[in-house]
């Protein structure tokens, strides 16, 4: 036989019964749809992690306060972290170089008639290094590889200096988007606005920026930033001392924990938390490295990939196990069909073939449904799972593949009782 | 296969099939010798249990003897692997049954290409079909499926599909037991036109008026051949 006289055979023998033939197909569907969506998981963990990688450097700690739910909303499980803390941080801990704070709170800037609801960030001195350094955005057109440094960041003006944020100076510096709706096409340098109720001055524009990753510039808001002294921010937006979010740059990488350890101790004794009984100690902040993030982030992504691995493998052994019996009811009902084809000559491979082929067809089709299944599911499990998940064209050929072998598989049992048919026999079946 | 064409299409020595049936062993045939010659037309009657559908299977290579031999064309086919046999049905034989045994989905010209298409190259098999439709009269009717034929044309059908390969024998199994009269005779016109063209015929029947048209009658009875009847002895 040859093969386009088998594909006929076996597509005939399936269109005789299309609807048992669809139905069969439904669990391989839902078997390959969890493929792809699993492939998306660890791809987009993959990706993910990557971009923590750019995120927070091998040699930086972050530090927040310990947040504890209180009646639905999020606050401060001890102590607040605060300003304070950081500034002293560097002289208590010696192995810190740096500590670089951030708050991030909401204002309302007006200048004349335009009035704006933004998240306005209050930052340290460095906070224009840590947004080139995050690796998230990046100046329009961009070159690809090329570094950025926070002063490509600048459009106008300039950052806010050390010493504005220790007096906690009335000054800011505006996106490229914030400028355009404050001062509609106006110079913003020197301008006044007046964020809740206290005047600033705009010392500076960013450039207009785009993230780097292209999958997520239709969506992204990068040039609708509001920074601020992180003093004059907490100053003007709070009328409760916030927590800041601390990020350490350690002196030496390699002495991590080192650091970490006088960290712990200097915020430990600034908070007056006494070891107990058991030895532990009650903590209020919360300290977390780069491979602290990894480990979360592919905890949590393999997790949810496990259930879904879990999910395909049953649903695509049901999905064969549907095959197979589909196989076998058709091996019975074409008893006499199997008797007829060995009468005339059919070996043991012919039939084998002729069957196997049917049940690859089934495979088949399921694998094609299923793609497009997945391809719809795969938003579905990232929004699941955080948004991490992508989906890349290498896994659709792997689904497939996937559920020809599940055809193959499930259909060898059917065909090769079909071939081991008495010609005798089968030619007598009513 | 063998060099030497022999005379013999069938030589069977001492054919024998016990069938186990449980603790018990049935003998189905006992020992039963044939030889046809190429050409000739032959009926084997008698009544059911007689063991002619037995011996019919074992002439047919559809299954082995318990014990005896059997040359096809002078080829041993009696001790061949299932594979090998259904290669030798494939080239040497050709089967009528009672029942037509078409593939209901397949068109009339596709089931008599269908032997051609095990063959392992299907080249010129619907060109050879349709010459096997035209030499059963059925030239026309080679897009209908089983269904839109009658049962003297789907018998047509099923002879061509015999006649297809060019086989060594035909074996009709009561190829006009699923027919009225009319078409009974109809088919056997076909049949015994196509013995005087030189096909060699063995046709298994109850009906004495359709083993009339044989040259030789061997009757059967419990797994042997009892009696012997060469054309001139009909009145």
């Amino acid at each position: 036989m040859t093969l386009p006289n088998l594909l006929a055979n076996a597509l005939r023998g399936l269109l005789a019964n299309k609807v048992r033939a669809a139905l069969t197909t439904l669990g391989v569907i839902i078997g390959v749809a969890s493929v792809i969506a699993t492939l998306a998981l660890g791809n987009g963990a993959r990706a993910a992690v990557e971009a923590s990688f750019r995120l927070l450097g091998a040699d930086t700690v972050q530090v927040a306060a310990r947040m504890a739910l209180d009646d639905g909303a999020l606050v401060a499980a001890g102590k607040i972290l605060s300003y304070e803390d950081g500034l002293r941080m560097p002289n208590a801990a010696p192995l810190v170089k740096k500590a670089e704070m951030g708050v991030r709170g909401a204002a309302k800037v007006r200048h004349d008639r335009a009035v704006l609801d933004l998240a306005v960030d209050g930052t340290t001195a460095d906070g224009l290094e840590t947004l080139a350094s995050g690796g998230q955005l990046q100046p329009v057109g961009w070159p690809e590889g090329k570094p950025r440094t926070a002063a490509a960041f600048i459009g106008q003006g300039r950052f806010f200096t050390a010493s504005e944020v220790l007096e906690a100076a009335p000054v800011c510096v505006v996106g490229y988007r914030t400028a355009l709706d404050l001062f509609q096409g106006d110079d913003p340098l020197g301008q006044t606005v007046w964020v809740n109720r206290q005047r600033c001055e705009v010392v500076g524009v960013l450039q207009e920026l785009e993230p780097v990753d292209p999958a997520q510039r239709h969506r992204a808001r990068s040039n609708d930033a509001f920074y601020m002294p992180i003093s004059t921010a907490i100053r003007e937006l709070y009328d409760e001392e916030p927590s800041v979010t601390i990020t350490v740059y350690v002196a030496d990488e390699r002495r991590m924990d080192e650091a970490k350890a006088q960290i712990e101790a200097y915020l430990r004794a600034r908070h007056g938390i006494e070891q107990s009984a058991d030895g532990k100690y009650a903590d209020d902040f919360v300290m977390t490295t780069r491979s602290d993030i990894l480990g979360a982030q592919q905890a949590a992504v393999s997790t949810f990939a496990l259930l879904l691995t879990a999910m395909a493998v049953v649903s695509l052994v049901v999905g064969g196990i549907g095959i197979m019996n589909v196989m076998l009811v058709s091996v019975t009902e074409r008893t006499r069909e199997i008797g007829v084809r060995m009468a005339v000559g059919a070996q043991g491979r012919d039939v084998v073939l002729q069957f196997l082929l049917e049940a690859a067809i089934l495979g088949a089709i399921g694998g094609v449904l299923g793609i497009a299944v997945g391809i719809f599911a795969v938003p579905v499990a990232a929004s699941l799972n955080n948004g991490i998940a992508l989906l890349l064209p290498d896994s659709v050929p792997l689904a497939f593949g996937v559920a020809l072998l599940t055809g193959l598989v499930f259909g060898l049992y059917p065909a090769l009782r079909a071939a081991r048919l008495d010609p005798i026999e089968a030619l007598r079946y009513e | 296969m063998s060099t030497q064409p022999s005379p013999w299409v069938i030589e069977a020595e001492g054919l024998t099939k016990v069938y186990a049936l449980g603790a018990t062993t049935v003998p189905a045939l006992r020992g039963v010798t044939l030889r046809v010659a190429r050409g000739e037309s032959l009926a084997l009657m008698g009544p059911s249990g007689s063991g002619k559908s037995t011996l019919m299977h074992l002439l047919g290579c559809l299954d082995t003897p318990t014990a005896g031999s059997y040359r096809l064309e002078g080829q041993d086919v009696s001790r061949l692997s299932r594979d090998t046999r259904a290669r030798v049905r494939n080239a040497r034989i050709g089967f009528v049954f009672q029942t037509f045994n078409l593939l209901p989905r397949l068109s009339a010209l596709d089931n008599v290409a269908l032997p051609l298409l095990y063959r392992g190259n299907g080249a010129g098999a619907t060109k050879q079909a349709a010459r096997a439709l035209e030499r059963v009269g059925l030239g026309q009717r080679s897009a209908h499926r089983p269904s839109e034929l009658s049962g003297g044309e789907r018998q047509r059908v099923a002879i061509a599909r015999a006649l297809v390969t060019g086989p060594a024998i035909i074996l009709a199994d009561e190829p006009t037991g699923n027919l009225d009269s009319a078409n009974g005779i109809e088919i056997m016109g076909l049949l015994t036109g196509l013995h005087r063209e030189g096909v060699t015929l063995l046709i298994v029947t109850h009906d004495a008026r359709v083993a009339a048209h044989a040259g030789r009658r061997l009757y059967m009875r419990d797994g042997a051949i009892c009696r012997e009847e060469a054309e001139h002895d009909v009145a």
